[in-house]
C-alpha cells in the first residue's frame, strides 16, 4: 500500500527506464573508446583528460575526433569509456536525472551523491561495458572518482580507465601532487595522456580538456597532447 | 430536495469539486485533524522540538502506547495530529523514503524534500477515484545542512514551512500562544518550553508522563527523545500542569 502511488525505485533513473538489453550485446562489432582518460584533484578543482580515437576492437580507427569528456551537473564532468552507445545513453541518464534534482530542490546534487547514482546505474542498468571517470566539485571540495561496469565506486586523488591506463598511471606516480595548480594539473594530464597515445593502439588523435572549478566545466580540444606539455 | 442532493454528491466524491471550488473531503478531513489531540513544532536556532499530549481516555492504558511523535531517521522527526492509523501509513512511507535518498545517494534525506515527497503522496489521494485523503497533519521537524528546518504536511498535501506550529485540538489558541511568545533567539531549552507552555494552553492537566517531547539539535543532528524526568523538570521550572505519578 505505501508504496503503491509514488515509491522511488532507489536503482533506476525516474526519467525513463532501463532498455532490456542483455549483456555482450555490446561486445565485438560495436565502436570502443579503447581510450585513455585521466581524472586529477587538486585543491582548486579538478582536471580531466582524455585522447579522441575510437576504435573498432583497437585495431581499426573509426572516429579520429570524439569528445569523450561531458558535463553532466554544474560543477562535474563524466568521460566516455567502453562500448560508445552504453556510455552516451549512461551521460543523458545521469544529465536528466542531475538537472532534475537540481530544478526540484534548487540546489546541485553533491559529488558524493552524484557518483552513488552512477553506481546504481552501472550496476542496474543496461550499460554494461563502460568504466568511465567522475570528476567534480562541491561545498567539500574537488572530487575524482572511477566507476567500473558492475557498479563499483571508487574515489581517489587521481585515476585513469581505458585501454591506455597503465601507461597514463606510469606518468602520473611521482609525479602527482594535490597542491598543483590547475595549469600544472593540465600539463600533467596531458603528459599521461601522451604517453598512452604513443603506445596504446587504442587512444590517439590528440587532447581534450575538462577543467572543473566552483565556477563550473570548461571543455577545450587540442590537435597534438603536447601543445599543453611545459618544457 | 434537488440541491440538497447535489449538496451530497460533492460530499462523497472527493475528486469531486463543490460549485464555489471546495473539495469537501479535504475539509472533512482537517476536521479530523481539530480532533486529535494537539502537538507542537518549535524552531530555534540551536535546532527544532517536537511536542505532544498524549490524552488518555483512559487511566488503565499505557501511555507508551500512544504513538504521537516518531522517529523518521536519525535527522528527522515527525509528530501528529489526527487519525493515529493514517499517521502511521504516512510515518512508514517518510522513512522508506529516507532510506531511498541512502540508497540512491548516500545522502541523509533533506527536511523540505522529505515533506514535499510525503505532502505529494497526500495530495494522490485527493484526487484518486475511490480513495479518502488522509484523516491527519503532520510536523515534519529536523536538520538539513546544520540548520533547523520545520514543516507541516496537511491533510490538501500542501507543505508549509514553520517557525513554530501547531495542529490538532485547539489549534487556534495553541497557534496564538507560539505567535505571541516565539522569540528568534531562544535556544533549544528555551524552545521545549515554548512547547510545553503552548501545549498547557489547551490541556489543563499536562503531566510528564502524558507529554512526549523530541529534538533534534544542529550540533549531533540525532532525534532524541526526552525522559519523563527531563520533562518533569521543565514543568516544573514552568510552575504548568498537574502532578506527575512518579
Amino acid at each position: 500500500m505505501s508504496n503503491s502511488f509514488d515509491g522511488m525505485h532507489p536503482y533506476e533513473p525516474e526519467i525513463g527506464s532501463f532498455e532490456d538489453v542483455e549483456a555482450g550485446t555490446d561486445e565485438d562489432v560495436t565502436a570502443k573508446t579503447g581510450t585513455t582518460t585521466v581524472g586529477v584533484s587538486t585543491e582548486d578543482g579538478v582536471v580531466i583528460g582524455t585522447d579522441r580515437r575510437a576504435s573498432l576492437g583497437g585495431r581499426f580507427v573509426s572516429n579520429k575526433n570524439v569528445q569523450k569528456v561531458e558535463q553532466i551537473h554544474p560543477t562535474a564532468a563524466l568521460t566516455l569509456v567502453g562500448s560508445v552507445g552504453g556510455a552516451q545513453s549512461f551521460i543523458r541518464t545521469l544529465r536528466a536525472e542531475s538537472n532534475l534534482y537540481e530544478q526540484r530542490r534548487g540546489k546541485p546534487l553533491s559529488i558524493h551523491g552524484l557518483a552513488t547514482l552512477a553506481g546504481n546505474f552501472a550496476r542496474g542498468g543496461p550499460f554494461f561495458a563502460i568504466n568511465p571517470i567522475l570528476g567534480g566539485v562541491d561545498d567539500e571540495g574537488s572530487h575524482v572518482y572511477s566507476i567500473d561496469p558492475a557498479g563499483g565506486v571508487m574515489e581517489d586523488d587521481y585515476t585513469v580507465t581505458g585501454s591506455g591506463m597503465q601507461l597514463a598511471h606510469g606518468t602520473l606516480e611521482g609525479n602527482y601532487d594535490p597542491s598543483l595548480s590547475i595549469e600544472e594539473a593540465e600539463g600533467l594530464v596531458a603528459s599521461a595522456v601522451y604517453a598512452a597515445s604513443e603506445r596504446d593502439t587504442g587512444s590517439g588523435n590528440g587532447l581534450v580538456v575538462a577543467t572543473i572549478t566552483e565556477d563550473g566545466v570548461e571543455i577545450e580540444e587540442y590537435d597534438d597532447a603536447t601543445e599543453l606539455i611545459s618544457a | 430536495m434537488q440541491g440538497n442532493n447535489q449538496q451530497q454528491a460533492y460530499d462523497r466524491g472527493i475528486t469531486i469539486f463543490s460549485p464555489d471550488g471546495r473539495l469537501y473531503q479535504v475539509e472533512y478531513a482537517r476536521e479530523a485533524v481539530e480532533r486529535g489531540s494537539a502537538s507542537v513544532g518549535v524552531r530555534t536556532p540551536d535546532g527544532v522540538v517536537l511536542a505532544a499530549d498524549r490524552q488518555t481516555r483512559s487511566s488503565l492504558i499505557e501511555e507508551e502506547s500512544i504513538e504521537k511523535i516518531h522517529s523518521i531517521d536519525t535527522h528527522v522527526g515527525v509528530a501528529t495530529a489526527g487519525h493515529v492509523a493514517d499517521a502511521r501509513q504516512l510515518v512508514d512511507f517518510a522513512r522508506q523514503q529516507a532510506q531511498v535518498e541512502q540508497l540512491r545517494y548516500e545522502e541523509p534525506i533533506g527536511v523540505e524534500t522529505l515533506t514535499k515527497r510525503v505532502t505529494d503522496h497526500i495530495q494522490q489521494y485527493t484526487q484518486t477515484g475511490g480513495a479518502r485523503p488522509f484523516g491527519v497533519s503532520l510536523i515534519v521537524g529536523g536538520v538539513e545542512n546544520g540548520r533547523p528546518r520545520l514543516f507541516e504536511a496537511d491533510p490538501s498535501g500542501t507543505p508549509y514551512e514553520w517557525k513554530a506550529i501547531a495542529v490538532g485540538r485547539g489549534q487556534q489558541d495553541i497557534q496564538g500562544h507560539l505567535e505571541e511568545e516565539y522569540d528568534e533567539d531562544s535556544d533549544l531549552a528555551g524552545g521545549i518550553d515554548l512547547a510545553l507552555e503552548a501545549l498547557a494552553v489547551e490541556a489543563d492537566d499536562l503531566d510528564a508522563g502524558s507529554v512526549h517531547v523530541s529534538t533534534v539539535d544542529v550540533e549531533s543532528e540525532q532525534f532524541e527523545t526526552l525522559s519523563t524526568e527531563q520533562i518533569s523538570d521543565h514543568l516544573a521550572e514552568l510552575d504548568i500542569g498537574g502532578e506527575s505519578d512518579e
